[in-house]
């Protein structure tokens, strides 16, 4: 069924199809209407699942981290500043191999205050264990949704479903709404192997001397490196069942390109337009649209960027200090690599500043002119 | 390793990435953590004596009747009682209880009741609880001079483990002080009968209005009884030594008492004179109160040197009856054929302190004052009648030498009670009584001394107590009880006995209160076989259960001190 | 593509007005986008919400900075916001008014005006002080640009507004009846 809805809403649906038993969260804008659905959705009985409130993110993400624990299939949804409260139990829910699903709207941090979108408060976490998958359509958060409790099921690892405010979280565009039947088909209830059982207690999250503890960061990693098959598989499934597929990464328009325009989020629909245009003009461009990023689609990003003459990566987010993150990421898995395109990294559009084809344009010819990277960041749209 | 075979436990082999779990979980028990090998310090059980029962001279385990009359096993109690003391009707009555006095929870809110609850064990075991029989009689006999209290205690026991027992009482009844010397009111005959019943049913023989010296001879005894306990107590009057003190109208203390006890009444007019501070004095002036006179009480201290029970001058005064501090007698007046018109009194003030560490009192000069009266009273003290010795026992300032377990200088010769020690407690009798009878028993490796140092009051944790008020003991109202001769006090109920026990600290005796099963972190606490236990395997010393054991029954010692296993 | 944008008040329904567009547009076959201006709703306050609708996917994802139309839900507005900033030429101007405010300039496009505020008062839409004119505005604007048809309006309105759904559909029929091009 076709449904104009909000991104926030294409998340509520995602939970509810999924059948999520523990849902924890806390309000903050611009996610609160994620759970606010969810929690009609409880009150009504169409979700049979707990509703737990909770006085903090970091209690949301406690009560997760508890529920999935049991074997629970457990939801919760959260931005920014909740996102950073979080944390500690972010952490937490990694390394206890727990298969969290959170949705994040991506926000910017104060202060100064903001709600608009960037990514800097879910890239604050990249380095955790958690899986984290950005959406550019209400549709992709949906199938997204659905999929992260697969992947993270599987592996073991908690799954983070990216969107931006405002530009996804509270724009409405149709949505298709799988049917519930084939949602179950596609993602059946799963059983926890090491949950919490009352009748053989064990020691969680004990002290955990350095005889062990790096054999079990050793296994994180692994669990990462399935995770990037698994994710594949995944989408390939869900291909099977509702005929839509969104690869780890999207190479739009990338053949014979001699730019090619690295984007996450909704920056790569605006981007997509531009490409289109300029193609139709001749100009040879193209597009990575970065839905995964971690773990690191090295192989994917790799065989793609290496043919191109020039990269431009657009980052909506800065690691203060060095330069914008989805640069530095592209920059270290094209290391070494002989013959690897130069990287201009362009960063754009933070604290929600607005991006617009125009911009997207500007980025592109400027690639295309542009001698030899600069070292520095290549500041879109400062007015200084 | 022993104690991993006991838990069943085996140390996982984690060699492969498929041995390892997905995330820090224990795939064993932590009993595999022999955490007691940590330990510097560990901590033991040991039970301390507490000031109730230190202070008290027969040592009753009060903490442990305590906690029994709190679990309502009266039937323990009782019999936990009578191990130390067999009469706790009477010291339920008229002991001055230096175990109140001694108590740790008096510097918390008010001591505990401790002489009323045992009061009413007492009286609920004297109605509920027969009469214990002897045991397989011995061919050992005894003679006990003197049916007193001290005579009593050391008949009990003795009679209880097979003595052959005979008690020589001069008068006609039994009792001594508890029955001529104690007033009713205070002591009931009816109460003092049925103890002796106890010491009927042991097949204690009893010869009444038997004086010894004068009926039948110390070394007639000595020569019939294998053993022999002098416990004749302090009978004698002390004179006041002031002029007209034969006078007819001046009683000594004892003897009027002891004619009251008789059920007589001896004529003593309106206006009493009572001189003297002690217990008899009191009990002389509420005795005339009760007569009808009004009495007064002249005393040459004051109030804090008065050895009397404090409680008992307290009741004295509710009565209404007047003491006269700082005043001694200078001499009877008479008239000039004889009859008593009062006495001169001469005003006294307090000088430097004596031998008894009281502050002496000095005559204050040409403060000579007379004061009228129909009667007086001398309570001054009472001496002990050596009469009756004969001339090898060696003998004090007070009365026959003896020592702590009533050895006199002469084998096989006791003395026990007021008459090696000069006027003393009911309590303390018993005490030596019991003494005397285990030494004689061949047990005298459980005679209690006196420690220095019970448990102190800041060695309780008090977090884990509630003030609350000490049940006051019931008596009957003054309007009423100065009129008779009827018990003052009338005891406590079940359920008031219960509400006070609940109020011991148990200081330094451990009464399974779980606190130190619930506190420990390392559940190193056991209680598998009904007693506490600390599983040392485990245990970390840490302290926890001391620190927090309410009363102080745990004890820290070091490791490298403790017997090793 | 078309791009359509709403002038309102926090509290007169913009935001609702432009999804029940979107959702009529989209049950047309079109691909439709809609979103609030970004920030932080206060009652009263002059919002904006956008639409866009187009034959093919829509893949930009920024605002609406040239709109085809715009719809204005008050016309104090008029004076306090510059609505026709962008405005493509000959394009829709709808005023919630009872006439054309004095000194309103709209050489070069299009111009109607509906009363939906006494609509609203007359249905009880909202308070009497702050009536909501949103259903009223979008019967006016289907007739005049004809881009839908009222039965779907209707059925978005059904979708999106929880209360007075008969007083509602009442108010957009009589609005679409009562419109006026000037």
């Amino acid at each position: 069924m076709k449904k104009v809805i909000t991104g926030n809403h294409a998340v509520s649906y995602g939970a509810l199809l999924a059948r999520s038993q523990v849902i924890a969260a806390y309000p903050i804008t611009p996610q609160t209407q994620i759970v606010e659905l969810l929690s009609e959705f409880c009150a009504s009985g169409k979700l049979n699942a707990k509703f737990i409130k909770v006085e903090s993110e970091h209690s949301a993400m406690t009560a997760c981290i508890a529920a999935s624990a049991t074997g629970a299939r457990t939801f919760t949804a959260t931005s920014s500043h909740g996102l950073a409260l979080m944390h500690e139990m972010l952490h937490w829910a990694a390394a206890a191999r727990l298969p969290v699903v959170l949705a994040n709207v991506n926000r910017a941090m104060g202060p100064g205050w903001s709600v608009w979108t960037d990514q800097n408060d879910s890239l604050s976490q990249r380095d955790l264990g958690w899986i984290q998958l950005y959406c550019e359509s209400n549709q992709e958060v949906l199938d997204t949704t659905i999929q992260a409790f697969k992947i993270a099921e599987k592996v073991l690892l908690p799954v983070m479903v990216v969107l931006d405010a405002f530009v996804l979280s509270h724009t409405s565009e149709p949505v298709d709404i799988p049917e519930q039947t084939l949602v179950d088909k596609f993602l059946p209830p799963y059983d926890l192997k090491t949950k919490l059982d009352l009748s053989a207690a064990k020691s969680y999250g004990a002290l955990t001397n350095p005889d062990h503890y790096f054999e079990i960061r050793y296994k994180i990693q692994k669990a990462h490196d399935e995770a990037l098959h698994v994710i594949k598989d995944v989408d390939n499934d869900f291909y099977e069942h509702f005929g839509r597929k969104y690869g780890v990464v999207e190479a739009y328009r990338c053949e014979d390109a001699k730019v090619i325009v690295v984007t996450s989020g909704t920056i790569s629909g605006t981007t997509r337009g531009v490409i289109d245009e300029m193609r139709e003009q001749g100009r040879k461009v193209g597009m990575l649209k970065q839905k995964l990023l971690r773990p690191t689609p090295v192989d994917e990003l790799r065989s793609i960027l290496y043919k191109a003459q020039k990269i431009a990566v657009i980052d909506r987010n800065l690691s203060f200090g060095h330069s914008g993150i989805f640069a530095q990421e592209i920059k270290s898995t094209l290391y070494g690599l002989a013959g690897a395109p130069p990287i201009y990294d362009y960063v754009i559009g933070l604290g929600g500043r607005d991006v617009t084809p125009d911009d997207i344009r500007e980025i592109i010819d400027n690639t295309f002119k542009a001698e030899s990277p600069r070292d520095t960041i290549i500041w879109r749209g400062v007015r200084l | 390793m022993k104690w991993l075979e006991k838990y069943k436990v085996q140390v996982p082999i984690l060699e492969k990435e498929s041995d390892y779990p997905n995330w820090a979980i224990s795939m064993t028990t932590t009993l595999l953590n022999h955490t007691g090998t940590w330990r510097i310090f560990r901590p033991i059980y040991l039970n301390k004596i507490p000031p109730c029962n230190n202070e008290c001279p027969t040592n009753e385990k009060i903490q442990s009747y305590m906690d029994l009359v709190k679990q309502d096993k009266l039937l323990e109690a009782y019999k936990l009682i009578l191990e130390d003391n067999p009469f706790p009707s009477i010291t339920g009555r008229v002991c001055y209880h230096p175990c109140e006095t001694e108590c740790n929870r008096k510097d918390y809110d008010e001591s505990i009741g401790i002489h009323c609850v045992e009061r009413f064990i007492g009286d609920w075991g004297l109605k509920k609880v027969p009469f214990a029989k002897p045991a397989t009689k011995r061919k050992v006999s005894i003679a006990i001079i003197g049916s007193g209290p001290a005579g009593m205690a050391s008949a009990y026991y003795l009679a209880l483990n097979g003595f052959n027992v005979t008690i020589f009482e001069k008068k006609a009844k039994l009792g001594g002080m508890l029955r001529y010397g104690i007033p009713a009111y205070r002591l009931p005959k009816k109460v003092l009968d049925n103890e002796f019943k106890k010491l009927i049913t042991l097949g204690v023989k009893f010869r009444t209005s038997s004086l010894v010296g004068k009926d039948i001879t110390l070394d007639n005894l000595r020569k019939n009884f294998d053993f022999v306990i002098i416990g004749h107590g302090a009978h004698k009057n002390r004179p006041m030594v002031i002029p007209n003190e034969e006078a007819s109208g001046v009683f000594s203390g004892l003897d009027f008492l002891s004619q009251i006890n008789s059920g007589k009444r001896p004529k003593i007019g309106k206006k009493v004179a009572i001189i003297g501070g002690g217990n008899t004095a009191i009990d002389a002036a509420r005795s005339c109160l009760r007569l009808g006179s009004i009495p007064t009480i002249l005393y040459r201290r004051t109030r804090a040197e008065m050895p009397a029970v404090s409680d008992e001058i307290d009741a004295a005064e509710a009565e209404g009856i007047k003491i006269e501090f700082l005043v001694a007698p200078v001499k009877i007046t008479v008239t000039k054929k004889g009859k008593l018109t009062g006495i001169e009194l001469i005003k006294m003030k307090l000088g430097r302190p004596d031998a008894s560490g009281r502050r002496r009192p000095v005559p204050v000069e040409k403060s000579n004052f007379t004061l009228k009266f129909d009667s007086i009273i001398s309570a001054i003290g009472e001496q002990v009648d050596l009469s009756i010795l004969s001339a090898d026992i060696t003998k004090t300032e007070w009365g026959v030498k003896a020592d702590f377990i009533g050895r006199t200088n002469i084998q096989n010769i006791f003395a026990i009670g007021d008459c090696v020690t000069g006027p003393k407690t009911v309590v303390e009798a018993f005490g030596a009584g019991k003494r005397t009878a285990l030494q004689i028993m061949g047990n005298a490796d459980k005679i209690q001394h006196k420690v220095e140092r019970p448990v102190q009051y800041s060695e309780l944790n008090l977090d884990y107590f509630e003030h609350t008020q000490k049940v006051p003991p019931p008596q009957m109202p003054v309007a009423v009880r100065k009129k008779n001769f009827k018990e003052v006090h009338t005891g406590y109920s079940n359920v008031n006995a219960k509400n006070e026990s609940e109020r011991c600290f148990s200081c330094g005796v451990c009464n399974k209160c779980d606190n130190c099963f619930v506190v420990c972190p390392d559940l190193s606490v056991l209680k598998d076989t009904g007693e506490y236990e600390f599983d040392y395997d485990y245990c970390k010393g840490c302290g926890v259960c001391a620190h927090e054991c309410p009363r102080y029954a745990i004890t820290m010692i070091e490791e490298s001190k403790a017997e090793v296993e | 593509m078309t791009e359509i944008r709403f002038h309102g008040r926090g509290g007169q329904g913009a935001v609702i007005a432009s999804e029940i567009l979107a959702s009529a547009l989209f049950a047309e076959g079109k691909a439709v986008q809609t979103f609030p201006e970004f920030g932080v709703e206060r009652r009263g306050a002059p919002v904006q919400a956008f639409l866009r609708y187009d034959e093919k996917p829509i893949l930009l994802r920024c605002k609406v900075y040239k709109p085809d139309h715009i719809i204005v839900l008050d016309p104090v507005l008029t004076k306090t916001v510059n609505i026709t900033q962008g405005l493509k030429p000959g394009g829709w101007i709808l005023l919630n008014s009872t006439q054309v405010p004095k000194n309103f300039r709209f050489e070069g496009f299009r111009m109607a005006i509906v009363d939906a505020t006494s609509i609203a008062i007359k249905y009880r839409l909202g308070a009497k002080t702050a009536p909501i004119v949103n259903t009223a505005i979008l019967g006016a604007f289907v007739k005049i640009t004809n881009l839908t048809s009222l039965d779907h309006i209707i059925d978005g309105i059904k979708e999106y507004v929880p209360v007075k759904l008969e007083e509602n559909i009442h108010a957009t029929k009589e609005a679409y009846e009562m419109v006026r091009k000037i």
